[in-house]
């Protein structure tokens, strides 16, 4: 096994690990969180094929254009959480089945 | 080299292991700023400098601040996550998972033989700054567009609740 293979399959079992929790929790930080550690696993990919294509520059600007997803997400799924929070005084997602309107 | 990118491949998948199964919520955001910072040491390593920084600085560092300024909005005590949520319980099983679907793995690059290409050699042909202002320009909107969004999404937000004091 060379250094690519054992990168893939590292990155795959961050996805596992952040869909298991997507899946297995109802905190919605912590789905938040679960988001973010898969989404370490595509920065890698990106900047994996772009080592083996030999066009490294263009695989960081995929990674900068990712990161700004990411942060976005965390601050979407942040800010969700604490409105749930405020309403519920929980931030189960269960409540959101709550929700009207 | 090789040493440095399975030890900071290694750290990243037990600290992001670490940020699920962790019941704590402030535990979880370190765990995953240290799963972010060996990420970013594994960025360096394979030649992406900038994209390095970028991970070190936005997330390993920005992200957990947003992730902390979140916990501290809400006071839910730590007792009550565990009772109401169950997570040790939940998370239980994840690292059987993980180890038997890294075997699973392993055991089909070994026995398919896989041709995987090797890393090119490093090459200072392009800049990202040229390919990411002249190349990309579209994914320069995008992320305009993303950020507009998170704008707007946090406003909203805020308005919900200056509705509710009223």
């Amino acid at each position: 096994m060379n250094l690519v293979i054992v990168l893939l399959i590292i990155g795959l079992l961050m996805i596992v690990a952040g869909c298991w929790c997507l899946m297995r929790t109802f905190h919605l930080l912590k789905m938040t969180i679960g988001i973010e550690v898969a989404m370490k696993a595509v920065t890698l990919f990106l900047v994996l094929a772009g080592r083996i294509s030999g066009k490294i520059a263009l695989s960081e600007t995929f990674v900068i254009t990712v990161m700004v997803a990411e942060v976005i997400v965390a601050v979407v799924g942040t800010g969700t959480a604490v409105g749930l929070f405020r309403k519920y005084g929980s931030m189960d997602v269960r409540n959101l089945k709550q929700l009207k309107g | 080299m090789n040493v440095i990118v399975y030890l900071g491949a290694g750290l990243m998948l037990l600290f992001g292991v670490y940020a699920v199964m962790e019941h704590s919520i402030l535990r979880a955001a370190i765990g995953l700023a240290l799963s972010s910072a060996s990420l970013s040491v594994l960025l360096y390593v394979l030649g992406a400098h900038l994209a390095a920084l970028f991970e070190l600085s936005v997330c390993s560092g920005l992200v957990t601040v947003i992730f902390i300024a979140g916990i501290s909005l809400s006071h839910s005590p730590k007792m009550e996550i565990q009772k109401e949520y169950r997570d040790k319980e939940r998370n239980r099983l994840l690292p059987l998972v993980l180890i038997g679907v890294g075997l699973l793995l392993v055991i089909l690059a070994l026995t398919l033989n896989l041709q995987t290409p090797e890393l090119a050699q490093l090459t200072q042909d392009d800049d990202v700054r040229d390919v990411l202002w002249g190349n990309r320009q579209a994914d320069i909107w995008g992320q305009i567009a993303l950020i507009l969004c998170g704008g707007v999404a946090v406003a909203v937000l805020f308005r919900e609740e200056r509705r509710e004091k009223k």
